[in-house]
């Protein structure tokens, strides 16, 4: 299969990236987005890069994607017209949500905007109860005459959620099939489908987003697949979710609520990957770019992954990559607040205008100004002489926004912008870490994304994060990720037992069903016997919490002592997850979970040899400030930084993606794989 | 100011965080479905002087609250007593409480042998003695039968858990297999802050830490009086009622004058009625905490909430009312009733001047239901305990949200699929109350009907509500909310008392509907497409609409 050109396409705000591999070799390139017509950004990239490599598009054999089209469309709630059947007596329950206002003192704030309107919510008369057990048949006549009434409201989704389908899911299905035969046109989501566990407010909702998405992304997909085919692409397009695995993109029309995440997603597999190829699989990753810090927790190799994830005001329950962001990226703005504080963000001046040193008419001062005030960027990568901008206008604004009202230099107002930002995104990296119980001295800090290297090795520090990695693909991790992520399909139901009445047999039979159903839909997409795994995992808690930790199940057949093994295994978790543990309490069973992963095969990331010496790496030496204090600092040009060569820092290590900022008394040395790992002093 | 501004809002990022990680290691690790789904609890971390420095955003009653329990603990204990692995527990409402299902857990956090900080958490028990299953009787006429009194006390010396003083609490509760799990939660939860806190200590040393949590209260002290000071001086003045106290006394007045006076506020409840037998007195901490809240809200929600916030309001409540009873008062609807009438005073009274800057009145109730008994599934004895949500105030500019918690609280729903599950109970109605809310340009939030019916066994049920016969007034020319009502349903449906104890059959059905909101400006001055846009929701009627509004159909 070596022959095959592997090509992963992958959308972000400003630049569409494609990475392509073929016959061991990477190649990278990137060309601007296209917002308003995302397919277009595509195919440019895809004519820019078989014009360059000069092949045929025919010969591409692979052509994964990652998508923010589900995620935009959540955001500016711009969805299809979508009607709710629930069970009857509880239409409501997706616009009551869970009761809480989303902040205790603001007068102003608002409850999310219902997915669906009340006016296109239906009941339907049926109930089971916690068992699954039919306590109201499901009124046929009824699903009929509503039947009518979608007909008459033209919708072209309809979402089904009924109490308890995750335990049984024949009335929802009986529903759909009644509706279908009344000839009502339209694309139906099942929750025992798309989310068949416990709690009818999450459910519905991840039901009603993926119901109001589907027609969506079924456009985005169509016409993305008829252009590409046009170009010569015989390849299958697959999609990237939220899980980190490659999906087709039948399945993602299927599922679009499970790839809100897909671009961010990449990202983590993309830096998974390549710090793994150097030996580091317990990593922290940054994911730093103009508006946003996106950060997660990678451990062993894999990376953490969620069940309750928001995406813009609504809680979305698939599994997604465990990823935390906050408000801080190049262009979030420093202000001071009406108590004399200085704060820094959410407020961004993204990428248009931008910061004030980009020279497009941004005013407010931002953590890319404050970077090029400290000589952490190079002036001449914005400045010039054809723009109305000098760094003296920067320099005037932050003198007069920042350091006058706080009575300090200039020099004093961007390190305190600086370590406020870098405050801000300490607190994220807590999160994902400590708060998760994990312990940051355990890990390593991969920076990418605009401007995560040039902040990575202060926050390490102060996190006591022993080292670095900064990936010499740093500026296209999301679209490499999309070439060495596995194909990735999750089963699950939730099966609310005392953990001591599973029977293993029962147990066994679940996770059968669910293997059987993984090996189908892998085998149908081509891939080897040999490819395949099947990872079985369960949710447990002590009987009477409210909240789940994930078990992974022995291999084999189950019998009592597997159960008694999964059992150990829980109260381990949980005294990691929160520092307690009580092995004599009784356990109960929530959810059972397979996953059935397509093994894809991954390149090798050598780059070729470029000889030469870290001396004459050094093309300039410039004043930085650390910490306040100006010291004068070689700068050294990233690619020119032979393999296996090491040195201290202070340095700046400047490339076409992004820039590295190295301390002083910091440890640096390039890897095989053009890596950049920064030992941080402790 | 010797600290830079830098390493301050360092450091209160710091502490914030802490709370929130104390926050939801409670949540996760809890066993009652009202902490672990609800999340009927608190977090915050108090310096060495025991004053608020951060706090985790849940229940608004509890977090002024709070530092009373801290004073209470250390009064009965102080630092000298105290030793590394020490924890005080307390719930008595006259001696630092707020009402005896709070439990409130206080640690003292250790530097050198000298106290630095202390994280404290409390939470709302779903039962704790007395006369009635999840201890929220609407009946009771003394605090002895509210439940279990617990005065400051050590739950754990030198890290270990005070036995007799567990059993103790144990022996006196319903269902003590939960008790047990929450408590122990909330030691974790302690844990955590002492952790983190002591973590912080060893990064910037204790005097720079010091120095700084002080600032940190200057400095939202100084926001306060900025925002106060831009409130015209005089004397602002409104008054309300609670319907009754469950004990036969009707229309009891909630009465507050507020003295704005340059950058401070001067507030009053003279006036308001002497404590009484029913349920419904609320301790001065309550007290204080809702009076704090309404004017954080008038201010800056940006504030950073901590004791600084509280310094330039000085609050009068005359002993021996409902607003500061004294014993042997029963309380516990003090904290989940009352509060909330003293919440709605104070913003009515903030209202009269600056109504662009507050919202009509809201729910103004919990509307607390309490089931016990045994499951029949298992022969074990429940306690279930929650509350309902209902409208939010219209605003300047907005409605009111429908179906949410106000004011004092912001707890979460139980998910019907965990309620049935947890408990022989079952949920067959829950919805939006069409016309219920308050009419206006900006029409007051929408309350709810949820109805709960008993399977298979009999079943004790407690109501503790509010605003059945006042109403939520409106505001700037705004109608008022609905009221609220609840019926036994069975074949026919009986009208129930706002507080009443009732043993139910099986199969019967209990029908609370909550309170809408009150609206906020002219009804006729209401966008035409608001109303027809209500109308296709069905959140009005077309009646409602002509009788209220400039509309015909």
């Amino acid at each position: 299969m070596s022959e095959e050109r592997r090509v992963g396409v992958d959308i972000g705000g400003t630049f569409t990236d494609i990475v392509t591999i073929h016959d061991g070799t990477v190649n990278v390139s990137k060309t601007p987005s296209t917002p308003s017509n995302p397919d277009e950004g595509v195919i440019n990239g895809l004519t820019k890069v078989s014009e360059r490599d000069d092949f045929d598009p025919s010969e591409i054999g692979f052509l994964a994607h990652g998508t923010t089209v589900a995620t935009n469309a959540v955001l500016e709630g711009e969805w299809a017209d979508t009607a709710l059947v629930t069970t009857e007596g509880f239409r409501d329950v997706l616009e009551i949500g869970r009761q809480a206002r989303p902040d205790i003192y603001d007068f102003q704030v608002e409850k999310p905007t219902p997915v669906v309107e009340r006016d296109r919510r239906y009941e339907v008369h049926e109930r089971l109860d916690e068992r699954g057990n039919v306590l109201t048949e499901l009124d046929e006549d009824g699903v009929r005459d509503l039947a009518a009434d979608l007909v008459e409201a033209d919708v072209d989704s309809v979402a089904i959620s009924l109490l308890y389908a995750f335990e049984d899911d024949s009335h929802e299905q009986r529903v759909r099939d009644i509706l279908a035969d009344e000839g009502l046109d339209a694309t139906y989501s099942l929750s025992s489908g798309v989310l068949p566990e416990i709690r009818e407010y999450e459910r519905t909702l991840t039901t009603a987003l993926n119901g109001s998405l589907k027609p969506v992304m079924d456009r985005y997909i169509g016409n993305l697949e008829s252009k590409v085919e046009a170009e010569g692409v015989g390849a299958e397009l697959k999609i990237m979710q939220s899980n980190g695995g490659i999906i087709t993109a039948d399945i993602a029309r299927e599922r679009p609520v499970n790839t809100l995440l897909s671009g961010p997603a990449g990202g983590v597999q993309g830096a998974t990957y390549v710090s793994g190829l150097s030996g580091e699989s317990n990593l922290i990753t940054m994911d730093m770019g103009g508006t946003s810090c996106d950060v997660s927790l990678v451990e062993e190799g894999t990376p953490l992954v969620s069940t309750d994830t928001e995406v813009g005001d609504y809680p979305v329950s698939v599994p997604t990559i465990d990823i935390h962001t906050v408000g801080a990226g190049g262009g979030s703005i420093a202000w001071i607040d009406a108590g004399g504080a200085l704060r820094v963000g959410p407020k961004s001046a993204g990428a248009d205008p931008g910061p004030i040193c980009y020279g497009r008419g941004g005013e407010r001062p931002t953590i890319t100004d404050a970077n090029l005030l400290l000589g952490r960027i190079d002036p001449g990568a914005f400045l010039s002489g054809e723009l109305d901008v000098e760094l003296e206008d920067v320099r005037r604004t932050v003198e007069e926004e920042i350091a006058d009202p706080l009575d300090m230099s200039v020099t004093e107002a961007a390190q305190g912008i600086l370590d406020v930002a870098n405050a801000n995104m300490a607190r994220a990296l807590r999160v994902v870490s400590v708060e998760r119980g994990y312990d940051p001295r355990e890990f390593g800090l991969v920076a990418f994304g605009g401007a995560g290297p040039l902040h990575a090795c202060k926050l390490a520090e102060e996190l006591d994060i022993p080292k670095v990695i900064v990936p010499r693909t740093a500026g296209v991790l999301s679209a490499l990720g999309l070439l060495i992520s596995d194909i990735l399909y999750d089963y699950s139901t939730s099966r609310v037992r005392p953990w001591a009445d599973v029977s293993p047999a029962d147990l066994h039979s679940q996770f059968d069903e669910f293997a059987a159903e993984g090996h189908e839909r892998l085998d149908s997409e081509d891939l080897d016997a040999d490819a395949m795994q099947f990872e079985r995992t369960v949710d447990l808690r002590y009987a009477g919490q409210a909240f789940e930790l994930s078990v992974s199940v022995p291999e084999g057949d189950l019998d009592a002592a597997a159960m008694e093994t999964i059992a150990e295994r829980f109260h381990e978790r949980h005294r990691q997850r929160y520092g307690h543990a009580y092995p004599e309490e009784p356990i109960e069973l929530v959810t059972i979970r397979l996953r059935a992963r397509g093994v894809v095969e991954t390149p090798d990331l050598r780059p070729a040899e470029t000889g030469g010496s870290v001396e004459a790496a050094v093309s300039d030496t410039r004043e930085v400030v650390y910490d306040g204090e100006p010291t004068e600092t070689p700068i050294y040009d990233r690619d020119a930084l032979p393999i296996g060569s090491s040195f201290e820092g202070p340095a700046v290590v400047s490339g076409v993606e992004s820039t590295v900022v190295i301390h002083p008394g910091q440890r640096v040395s390039v890897d095989d794989f053009g890596s950049l790992h920064v030992e941080v002093n402790q | 100011m010797s600290i830079d501004s830098v390493t301050l809002e360092v450091i209160r990022n710091a502490c914030i965080a802490i709370a929130e990680e104390m926050n939801a290691n409670l949540i996760r690790t809890g066993y009652s479905p009202n902490i672990k789904e609800r999340r009927d609890c608190s977090c915050a971390m108090f310096d060495a002087d025991a004053e608020l420095i951060s706090q985790a955003e849940n229940m608004p009653v509890h977090l002024g609250a709070m530092p009373f329990s801290v004073a209470a603990a250390i009064d009965r204990y102080p630092p000298e007593t105290l030793e590394e692995g020490d924890a005080i527990i307390l719930n008595d409402p006259f001696r630092g409480g707020a009402h005896l299902p709070d439990l409130t857990l206080v640690t003292p956090i250790f530097v050198d042998g000298d106290i630095v900080a202390y994280a404290a958490n409390r939470a709302h028990h779903a039962d704790i003695g007395g006369a009635r299953a999840g201890s929220v009787a609407a009946d009771s006429t003394e605090i002895y039968q509210e439940g279990l009194r617990i005065p400051p006390v050590k739950l754990f010396a030198g890290g270990e858990v005070n036995e007799p003083v567990m059993e103790m609490i144990l022996s006196n509760v319903r269902t003590p297999d939960e008790r047990r799990g929450d408590l122990r939660a909330q030691e974790a939860a302690n844990q955590t802050g002492k952790r983190r806190f002591t973590e912080l200590v060893e990064k910037y040393g204790v005097e720079t830490l010091t120095e700084a949590l002080a600032e940190i209260k200057d400095y939202s002290e100084r926001r306060m009086r900025s925002e106060i000071e831009s409130l015209p001086d005089g004397t602002y003045s409104f008054e309300d009622v609670l319907d009754d106290d469950g004990a036969g006394n009707e229309n009891l007045p909630v009465v507050v004058e507020l003295e704005v006076d340059g950058d401070s506020v001067h507030v009053d409840f003279e006036g308001t009625a002497p404590q009484t037998d029913g349920p419904i007195n609320a301790v001065f901490a309550v007290t204080a905490s809702a009076t704090y809240y309404a004017v954080r809200c008038v201010t800056d929600p940006d504030i950073p909430p901590n004791h600084g916030c509280y310094r330039p309001i000085d609050i009068h409540a005359p002993e021996g009312t409902i607003v500061n009873p004294t014993l042997p008062a029963a309380v516990v609807g003090g904290n989940l009733e009352t509060s909330q009438r003293v919440t709605d005073v104070v913003l009515g009274a903030f209202g009269n001047e600056v109504p662009e800057r507050v919202v009509a009145a809201g729910q103004g109730t919990m509307n607390n239901i309490t089931f016990g008994g045994t499951d029949p599934r298992d022969d074990s004895p429940y306690a279930f305990y929650e509350t309902q949500g209902g409208g939010f105030g219209g605003r300047a500019g907005k409605d009111g949200m429908d179906g949410v918690h106000v004011h004092m609280s912001n707890t979460m729903n139980t998910p019907i699929e965990v309620l049935e599950t947890a408990y022989p109970l079952r949920v067959t109605r829950y919805e939006l109350r069409q016309d219920s809310g308050g009419a206006g340009e900006f029409r007051g939030g929408l309350g709810l009907r949820r109805d709960i019916q008993v399977r298979d066994h009999h079943a004790t049920f407690s109501l503790l509500a509010e605003r059945h016969r006042s109403t939520p007034y409106g505001l700037a020319g705004g109608d008022s909310g609905g009221n609220g009502a609840a019926y036994l349903i069975d074949g026919d449906e009986e009208k129930l008392p706002e507080k009443s104890t009732h043993v139910l059959e099986p199969g019967e059905i209990v029908s609370v509907r909550t309170p809408g909101a009150g609206g906020y400006g002219d009804p006729d001055e209401r966008d035409p497409e608001a109303i027809a846009r209500d109308l296709r929701l069905g959140k009005v009627s077309s009646e409602f609409a002509r009788d209220h509004y400039d509309y015909e159909d």
